[in-house]
């Protein structure tokens, strides 16, 4: 047995250099009976190479380490035993321990030392650090020939003694030497997660920067970035910036870049554009600053004085061809077809009873086909209700749908408009433009909102947002203030415009306006100055929440004072704790309802665990009637959690407790956190609880879950969701208020055809963009209190959710920025952080021709690698 | 018969109508329609499948896995802060067990079994019960309709015979018994040499499912499973054994002869089922032993009989190797006429390890003898060493019945001791049955 072919050449190594031990042997057999006949001879070898140590001959020692070093060296073996060398020397370790520290101080010495840092691999106690000690005062020659195993233990009792030298602040000189050479051997060995372990622990990460090269930096670097999300608070940062550093020095500008925006570091981004000459990589890297919604003002050191080159570069920052690529790839897949709300519905798929709907008021169930009109055929400039009566220009029949909407209703159709103009900026003003001139003020105030919603995300020189609405700011009646307001809110947000706060400034601290003007002034400014922290206009707010009246502020739309507040923090963290402490001296009534909305948006997206913990706090209690700030708290909990993987699936299988424990305010907000966790991703286990819970039987309950259900499903056209919503629509046919939650999730189900996404993560789930992410927290803080905002007048709200609509599609541009068709491999991304050799990301891939549409936890990856094309275009998540 | 059930159903009045009814009685509307109805779902690790856990990605033992893992506790921690504190300020178990008493009021007592027939809608189905004739009986809502299939056992009021529960057997009995639940004691160290073989199933079975790592690090998947073959009395049992002895995974034991059972179709069935409760409790080994009984190589079959083996053959094929992945379930075969078995069977990717059991040569024997004397009161003129090196052919199988017999012989003479004599005599009488058990006037 024991046919280990290190153990032949072992003996083989026996018998050519001492054959004088054979006769000796025979005694002991009996001894060591279950000892094969090579083990015997090694044991005895290496006793007798102990024993040599311990001559007085400087010549024999040597030759004994040498020969003992080469034992141990050649020895491999089972992965799961001790190497035999090392199990037979144990006996001996401390009579060469004792040896060594009688010795005199030779190079022998140094041998000695060597070899029992080996041998303390097995030997010397937890704790002790032998390995170490004997390292440090060895002979300093190549770590790696000891082998992996070795290596690997050193750099744990590095990180021991690191710590305890810390405490003491002793010197650490020796260690960081030794620290150098093994992070160069973990590097050169594929082992660079272990490098990177290494180093935080001896809190010198900038040392990575000089062992990695360009074979190994992209590895070395996704693990640094998956990092970020799980360390705390100044540690990430940190990382990050050494992944920025690599990146800048490997010319990888794109990642580099997307390092730079999730720490949110405007100074980085500059750099990054400083630091690329190429001209296609800057429009590369415009196109992620458009989808981040970042602007840069592009100036003479960014683009060398080259007046074209900045044209080209700004064009693409302002998002301008975002319409014609959508417009393109919906060509492409032949979806140009505008789509009536009854295709959605499918009605002759349900069975029987749902024909008699009579009992629905008919305005209600207008309304709902006006919104799932809107979302089906946003972004395609056509559609079969409201652009179609124009085109067949039978002049009385213009408008003929906005007519068939009551009053406000009237407003949410003619908005529905810039909707279906999405993106698309000359068209669409062309198209709203004869509801300016309607005397209806529902009509105009929709017209306004219309026009607020076609600029979204779009940037464009001469302001046609801000020239066609600023007027309108003034006007007396509110719901043209509203809506104009509100246009404002979407076209600019996340761009920080000065001239809008001018504008806007005045309103909130006017006592005589309304408080639905003044809540949708406030929520118009959060989404603009989204995450800026401004202090002025963060003072305005917190004046207006103190000097409105109790009763004012009971009213359901109060809430979004607190949530422009909020916006205007999201995800900055520390900076909120100020604004905290001062909404705790707010009236009662809203005081902990601003509290909670505070704290869930800045730390929006940041995964901080003790956050999460408190919000949980806050949702354990059990309150009288009438409080209503668990909501918040409940949506801030999947707002803290969504930042990373984990964080998402643990906040999934929390929230099943919460709906079991928590009181009605709190299950009405549960299903609301579900589709935040998994929106555009509609896993099975949360659409079955959804689906569950959309058979409540409180209807508050079933209706926020009937909307997740839509927005889990958002975009995706997902049948099984179809399917359970028209079971859905058969079921509540006689509730119009159910009925009408139910449209509205069919419609977001097949959101622009199934072309788009509402997910605020993008690139690689790597960055977050605020204006998408505080759109949604928008529509679901105006879900809390559904009866009274969707469902009652203000249900245009639900056009916040233009500001997270994103196409997901991959389309690929040449060096004249013209689509063209590249074959790309589209697959379920796998996870590669920290895996071994080159392995693919993504799994069960299908090879496609660009542009194509990429679903939820899909990457690409480009066919062939040809030049001329540098990067893909705007990406989805 | 069935009519008056759905009177208890009212009780579960439905959402949403409330407030719409205007008329004070409440209209009866049925419940919602179960999402499918007909074959049962794929089994749904209920509860289990809820409160598993995410995966954690980079297995090599680094940081980030660490951070992860912490992640997760940290999660785990605050659920049960929030879940404790819950159940101090409203303890929940009281609900449930309110409930409870009213689900079993509902049911009524006793209830009595039978078999659903046939679904007729969502709320009301044929059954039948083991006397008498079929009843058109309503469903009561508690029930998961989803789960309902024809065919299935279900419980049912005592008078108006409805549906009042579902009678789930979770898994068939004949996979239950395969289950080890108490470990072997035959350790790694009653075996006696095969050091080489001990160390193969290790790597092969026993570390991919402690340490997985290993194998990621060098960026390779673990074998599936191993094959152990030799001569008959080799030790490939004991092995097996000892690996269910020291692994503290899920360890199924079957014997080829096993899945060949009476019915068409159960064969295959009980293959299934097997693998599947090896993947529900995973990390789990299975281990089929003789499993020449139905691996053989295929031919023109002429009974259905063989034709049914080879379908169980095809079964276990594609369950060790087949669509759907295996994941922590390894597989041990043994057999001692590897020769006749099916090649599919053996290709890599089903059965990557071929681990062969070769009769003992000396060392081994001498280990043999030891751990087979170790026990026994021996005279001091026993020298084991003759029969260790002698030319005869043993198994261990034989020495183990050598030193059997020489105890007998001992206690046959009422002897304390035994002698070197009666382990001559006895090894006599093992190598004459060996060689010549078989008696000459038999045509072989």
């Amino acid at each position: 047995m024991a046919q280990d072919p290190n153990q032949s050449t072992n003996s083989e190594q026996a018998s050519v250099k001492v054959p004088s031990k054979d006769p000796k042997k025979k005694k002991d057999e009996k001894k060591d009976e279950d000892l094969s006949d090579e083990d015997l001879a090694l044991k005895q070898q290496l006793e007798l190479y102990v024993e040599r140590v311990q001559d007085s001959d400087p010549g024999v020692q040597k030759l004994a380490l040498e020969s003992m070093r080469q034992e141990i060296r050649t020895s491999t073996s089972s992965m799961t035993s001790v190497p035999k060398p090392l199990k037979f020397l144990r006996p001996h370790y401390g009579t060469l321990k004792a040896y060594y520290e009688a010795m005199a101080d030779t190079d022998l010495k140094k041998y000695l030392a060597d070899i029992l840092s080996v041998l303390a691999l097995t030997m010397s106690a937890e704790g002790e650090r032998e390995s170490l000690k004997y390292r440090l005062l060895g002979s300093e020659g190549d770590i790696g020939s000891w082998g992996h195993e070795y290596v690997r233990n050193l750099a744990g009792e590095i990180s021991q003694e690191y710590t305890k030298r810390q405490i003491d602040e002793t010197p650490i000189d020796d260690l960081m030497e030794l620290v150098q050479q093994i992070v160069a051997f973990h590097v050169k060995h594929n082992a660079e997660p272990e490098a990177v372990d290494l180093l935080m622990e001896v809190e010198d990460l900038d040392m990575l920067i000089d062992h990695i090269d360009s074979t190994n930096y992209k590895r070395t670097c996704l693990y640094l970035t998956s990092f970020a999300s799980y360390l705390p608070s100044p540690d990430d940062m940190l990382v990050l910036e050494i992944a920025f550093a690599i990146y800048t020095k490997f010319e990888e500008h794109t990642s580099a870049l997307c390092v730079a925006l999730r720490m949110d570091n405007s100074h980085y981004v500059r750099q990054v554009f400083v630091c690329c000459s190429d001209l296609l990589k800057k429009k590369q890297l415009c196109y992620i600053l458009a989808q981040q919604g970042v602007t840069l003002e592009l100036d003479d050191e960014l683009i060398h004085g080259n007046e074209e080159q900045r044209e080209i570069l700004q064009e693409i920052m302002n998002n301008a061809k975002l319409s014609e690529g959508y417009l393109t790839l919906a060509r492409d897949i032949e979806v140009m077809e505008p789509k009536s709300p009854d295709d959605i519905y499918k009605v002759h798929l349900i069975d029987g009873r749902a024909s008699a709907g009579a009992s629905v008021d008919s305005a209600r169930q207008n309304l709902a086909a006006t919104f799932v009109n809107a979302f089906v055929n946003a972004g395609f400039g056509q559609d079969k209700l409201m652009t179609v009566p124009s085109e067949s220009s039978s002049g009385g029949s213009t408008g003929s749908w906005l007519f068939k909407n009551k009053e406000h209703g009237k407003a949410s159709a003619a908005a529905s408009l810039g909707l279906i103009h999405l993106w698309e900026v000359d068209a669409g003003l062309a198209q709203i433009d004869k509801y300016f001139h309607s005397n209806d003020n529902h009509v105009i105030a929709g017209a306004l909102l219309a026009v607020g919603i076609v600029n979204c995300g779009i940037r464009n020189e001469c302001d046609p947002a801000y020239a066609l609405l600023a007027d309108y700011v003034t006007k007396d009646d509110s719901s043209i203030r509203i809506g104009a307001i509100m246009g404002l809110g979407i076209a600019y947000a996340g761009t920080q415009k000065v001239e809008v706060l001018r504008l806007l400034a005045p309103i909130l601290i006017d006592l005589k306006v309304p408080i639905d003007v003044i809540a949708f002034t406030a929520l118009s400014l959060g989404l603009i100055y989204v995450g800026s922290c401004h202090d002025d206009i963060a003072q305005s707010i917190i004046l207006a929440l103190m000097e409105r009246s109790e009763s004012e502020l009971g009213e359901p739309l109060a809430r979004f004072l607190s949530l422009g507040l909020g916006l205007l923090y999201l995800g900055k963290q520390e900076n909120v704790d100020a604004t905290v402490e001062v909404a705790k001296t707010f009236n009662e009534k809203i005081s902990r309802y601003c509290q909670a909305t505070l704290m869930s948006c800045a730390f929006a997206g940041t995964g901080n665990v003790l956050k999460v913990q408190s919000l949980l706090g806050l949702c354990a209690e059990h309150l009288d009637k009438g409080e209503i700030h668990q909501g918040p708290a409940v949506l801030g909990y999947a707002l803290v959690a969504m930042a990373e993987e984990l964080g998402l699936e643990m906040g999934i299988r929390s929230l099943e407790h919460l709906l079991q424990y928590g009181e009605q305010n709190i299950r009405r907000a549960v299903p609301l956190a579900l589709g935040l966790l998994c929106i555009s991703n509609p896993k099975v286990n949360v659409m079955d609880t959804l689906s569950r819970l959309s058979h409540d039987s409180d209807s508050e309950v079933a209706m926020a879950a009937t909307i997740s259900l839509g927005l889990i499903g958002a975009g995706t056209n997902n049948a099984r969701i179809a399917g359970m919503l028209r079971n859905l629509s058969s079921y509540y046919y006689k509730d119009a208020s159910l009925l009408f939650c139910v449209r509205i999730a069919q419609g977001l189900v097949h959101l622009g055809k199934g072309l788009l996404t509402l997910a605020p993560y993008h690139s690689d789930r790597f960055l977050l963009s605020p204006s998408a992410a505080a759109g949604l927290i928008t529509f679901l803080h105006a879900c809390l209190d559904m009866k009274s905002i969707i469902l009652g007048k203000y249900h245009y709200v639900l056009y916040y959710l233009v500001l997270a609509m994103q196409p997901r599609m991959l389309t690929t541009v040449d060096e004249n920025l013209k689509p063209i068709s590249v074959p790309v491999r589209v697959g379920q991304a796998v996870d590669v952080v920290g895996q071994a050799g080159r392995p693919k990301t993504i799994t069960g891939f299908q090879t496609h021709s660009t542009p194509v549409l990429l679903s939820a936890g899909d990457r690409a990856e480009l066919a062939t690698e040809k030049a001329g094309q540098v990067n893909p275009g705007p990406t989805p998540p | 018969m069935g009519q008056g059930s759905p009177g208890g159903m009212n009780k579960q009045g439905l959402p949403g109508e409330r407030k719409h009814d205007d008329k004070k009685e409440k209209k009866f509307e049925p419940a919602a329609p179960p999402s499918r109805v007909g074959r049962k779902q794929r089994k749904q690790k209920g509860p289990e499948a809820a409160a598993r856990l995410p995966t954690v990605t980079p297995l090599t033992k680094c940081k980030l896995r660490l951070l992860k893992l912490e992640r997760i506790k940290d999660y785990l921690l605050m659920e049960e802060e929030f879940v404790s504190g819950q159940e101090r300020l409203k303890p929940q178990e009281d609900k449930n067990e309110e409930d409870r008493s009213k689900v079993d009021d509902l049911r009524g007592s006793p209830m009595s079994v039978g078999n659903l027939e046939e679904l007729i809608d969502e709320n009301h189905a044929i059954v039948s019960s083991s006397v008498g004739p079929e009843y058109y009986v309503g469903i009561l809502s508690f029930v998961d309709k989803d789960q309902l299939e024809p065919g299935c056992a279900i419980l049912m009021h005592n008078k108006v015979l409805s549906v009042v529960g579902l009678l789930q057997d979770e898994v068939d009995p004949m996979v239950s018994v395969m289950k080890v639940e108490k470990a072997p004691l035959e350790s790694y160290a009653d075996i006696g040499g095969l050091d080489a073989q001990i160390q193969e199933i290790k790597e092969a079975v026993e570390l991919p499912l402690t340490h997985p790592e290993l194998y990621e690090d060098i960026g390779i998947k673990p074998p599936k499973g191993v094959i152990l073959y030799g001569e008959p009395g080799t030790g490939k049992t004991l092995l097996a054994k000892a690996v269910a002895n020291s692994t503290s995974a899920t360890f199924l034991r079957v014997v080829g002869s096993e899945l060949i059972q009476k019915y068409l179709g159960d064969g295959p069935k009980l293959v299934r089922e097997l693998f599947r409760v090896a993947d529900d409790l995973s990390p789990s080994i299975v281990f089929i032993d003789e499993i020449d009984a139905v691996g053989t190589k295929r031919y023109d079959a002429h009974s259905g009989g063989e034709r049914e083996i080879q379908r169980t053959m095809l079964e276990l094929l594609n369950q060790l190797d087949g669509f759907d992945s295996r994941g922590d379930v390894k597989v041990i075969l043994a057999t001692n006429r590897i020769e006749s078995l099916d090649p599919a069977l053996l290709r890599p990717g089903r059965i990557d390890r071929k681990i062969e059991f070769p009769l003992p040569d000396i060392k081994t024997r001498r280990r043999i003898f030891q751990i087979h004397t170790s026990r026994m009161t021996l005279a001091d003129d026993v020298n084991l060493e003759e029969f260790v090196m002698t030319k005869d052919e043993f198994s261990g199988a034989d020495i183990k019945a050598i030193c059997t017999e020489a105890g007998l012989l001992a206690l046959r003479e009422r002897r304390m001791k035994v002698t070197h004599a009666d382990f001559k005599k006895a090894k006599e009488k093992v190598m004459f049955k060996k060689k010549e058990g078989v008696p000459e006037g038999l045509y072989m």
